[in-house]
């Protein structure tokens, strides 16, 4: 593996003191890599990524053991605006656009960590990579379709400038074609311009098929870990993240149906 | 008609106070999900001050308006890190009640510095009255309606134009994510402070000119509250243009259905304009699809 550019260790996460969401991850994403992180609902990869973003104390969460570094350097404890600072942007789960602000304002301030200076060039790139989002620049977000929602999304975080992209379930809620629409912008800026991406998911299907390597949580911990290759053919990924049976088809749509009613459920 | 031009035009310009006064109200609360109790105090202080800076510096009403703004963004600031900021986290009723405990230490402060009686505030303008068209303004009246306007318009830009005005607003809207953009919520919050206790000098400073500078002028900020309710708590620019309705109908209903009534007519408007449009008549509603 090249040098990771973010990297944790032995971290444990606790939310109100008591509740213990993060037992023991170590993860590492290595630069200008795509780097999956899945599990099913309330592994803690939410809480992964706000642990890495420094927000998790505005929901009482606290990293009580272990330690987060990117670039080098400890990040643990830092402020969110401290890490962003740093390059390190999350999109997160389910959007959260700002939904009384214009599409414009909203990207102005995806770039609050920069120069204003730099606001009209980075807006022309989001623009250039999201035609959508051009057109419905001086909309209210609130009033967005999904789809166009997270193309905002992720072109506020891209207004940061940042060198590790981290992505909260991107697919979730979105029709196949606008899935795939994003998820090729994610590639091309990967490949392009050489960003490091790590992308939460529950569709491992999907993230296997864009990143490198993949991590797969469950109660809190790491329970695999490997190049996407090699865990698209392990038997238990197959069958419990895949959606295939032993024999290598597909097991019952009533069970993937069922799997992704309860993803709406409790998102 | 005389009389009737006569209550309008004490109407809008009582109205222009409560403009400002709730325009301090609907800050805080936009930026920080607080109703702050104390506003009427911070009026009160910032009014006293600003009577002792224009005894000793004898200045008129427009150089002291200047140079008390900066005295009381820093007061505003102050009070936010020492009584507001611990209470972070803490349960937003909690933090209301702080409000009102702060409301009562600044009147008794106000009052132990500046003593009970009442005072003549200096403003070095003429008393000749002006007529506006067929309206007659006392000059002191047509400055605080010309504030009025200039704050208006530029909270308005603020609000619209400036980076940090739009960070007030997505920190209103969602602070979550506000902060993944790198937004200091903290900062915002402190700087609504600073914004909301500058208004308030400016309508202490123009109340007081207008009447008087006594220990009760505190209930400016209570009075206040129907103009802030009508425009919609979150509504800055609301709240401005509900301080002149609320002014003019107050006036109109004293001068012709009654005295007394003055007082509870503002509060009767809230009723009835909640009754009809629960957000009041500019704030937002949530927008459910997000
Ligand atoms: N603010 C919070 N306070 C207390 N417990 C929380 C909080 N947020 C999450 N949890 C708990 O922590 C655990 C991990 O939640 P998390 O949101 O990280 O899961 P997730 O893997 O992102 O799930 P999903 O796929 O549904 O988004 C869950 O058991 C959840 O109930
Ligand atoms: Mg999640």
């Amino acid at each position: 593996m090249s040098a990771s550019i973010l990297s944790l260790t032995n971290v444990q996460i606790f939310y109100d003191r008591v509740i213990e969401a993060v037992r023991d991850i170590s993860l590492d994403v290595a630069e200008g890599k795509i780097v999956a992180l899945l599990g099913a609902n309330g592994a803690g990869k939410s809480t992964v990524l706000k642990a890495i973003s420094g927000t998790l104390g505005r929901e009482d969460g606290e990293v009580v053991n272990g330690s987060i570094s990117f670039g080098g350097e400890t990040i643990t404890h830092r402020r969110a605006a401290d890490i962003v600072g740093r390059g390190l942007v999350q999109v997160p789960e389910g959007r959260r656009l700002f939904p009384t602000l214009t599409v414009v304002e909203n990207l102005v301030m995806g770039g609050y960590s920069q120069a204003a200076s730099q606001t009209r060039a980075d807006l022309d790139r989001v623009y250039a990579l999201f035609p959508r989002v051009y057109e419905r620049r001086d909309q209210i977000a609130g009033y967005l379709s999904g789809g166009e929602q997270q193309m905002v999304a992720v072109g506020r975080a891209l207004m940061a400038h940042p060198k590790l992209l981290m992505l909260d379930e991107p697919s979730l809620g979105l029709a196949p074609q606008i899935i795939d629409d994003i998820f090729d912008t994610i590639i091309a800026l990967n490949r392009d311009t050489g960003l490091t991406v790590l992308l939460v998911e529950q569709n491992a299907q999907l993230a296997l098929n864009v990143a490198a390597y993949g991590y797969i949580m469950e109660n809190g911990r790491i329970v695999l870990d490997g190049p996407s290759e090699r865990l698209k053919s392990n038997a238990d990924v197959q069958e419990f993240y895949l959606g295939f049976g032993q024999s290598g088809t597909r097991k019952s749509m009533r069970d993937v149906k069922h799997y992704k009613r309860r993803k709406r459920w409790l998102s | 008609m005389e009389y009737f031009l006569f209550l309008v035009s004490s109407g809008l310009v009582v109205g222009a106070t409560y403009g400002l006064v709730g325009m301090g109200f609907a800050i805080i609360y936009k930026a920080t999900g607080i109703v702050n109790f104390a506003q009427g105090e911070l009026l009160m202080l910032t009014a006293y001050i600003a009577f002792s800076l224009a005894s000793s510096l004898s200045l008129s009403l427009v150089p002291l308006m200047i140079v008390t703004i900066p005295i009381a963004m820093v007061i505003g600031i102050v009070l936010e890190r020492v009584f507001i900021r611990p209470m972070l986290g803490e349960p937003l009723f909690s933090i209301v009640m702080v409000t009102i405990g702060l409301a009562v230490i600044l009147r008794g402060v106000t009052i132990m510095i500046w003593g009970p009686d009442p005072h003549e505030f200096p403003t070095g303008l003429s008393t000749q009255v002006v007529l506006i068209g067929p309206v007659p303004f006392y000059q002191v009246q047509l400055y605080g309606l010309a504030t009025l306007a200039a704050v208006t318009l530029a909270a308005w830009a603020f609000f619209r134009f400036t980076r940090l005005g739009i960070a007030m607003r997505a920190v209103a809207a969602n602070e979550g994510a506000a902060m993944l953009m790198g937004i200091e919520v903290s900062r915002i919050h402190m700087i609504a402070w600073a914004l909301a206790a500058a208004v308030a000098a400016l309508a202490g400073i123009l109340f007081a000119s207008m009447f008087k500078l006594g220990p009760t002028i505190w209930f400016e900020g209570l009075r206040s509250f129907p103009a802030v309710i009508l425009g919609g708590l979150d509504s800055v620019l609301g709240a401005a243009l509900g301080g002149l309705v609320v002014g003019l109908i107050e006036n109109l209903a004293q001068g012709y259905i009654g005295q007394g009534l003055r007082e509870i007519a503002g509060f009767v408007v809230i009723v009835v304009i909640l009754m009809l449009r629960p957000y009041g008549l500019f704030g937002a509603r949530e927008i459910e699809r997000v």
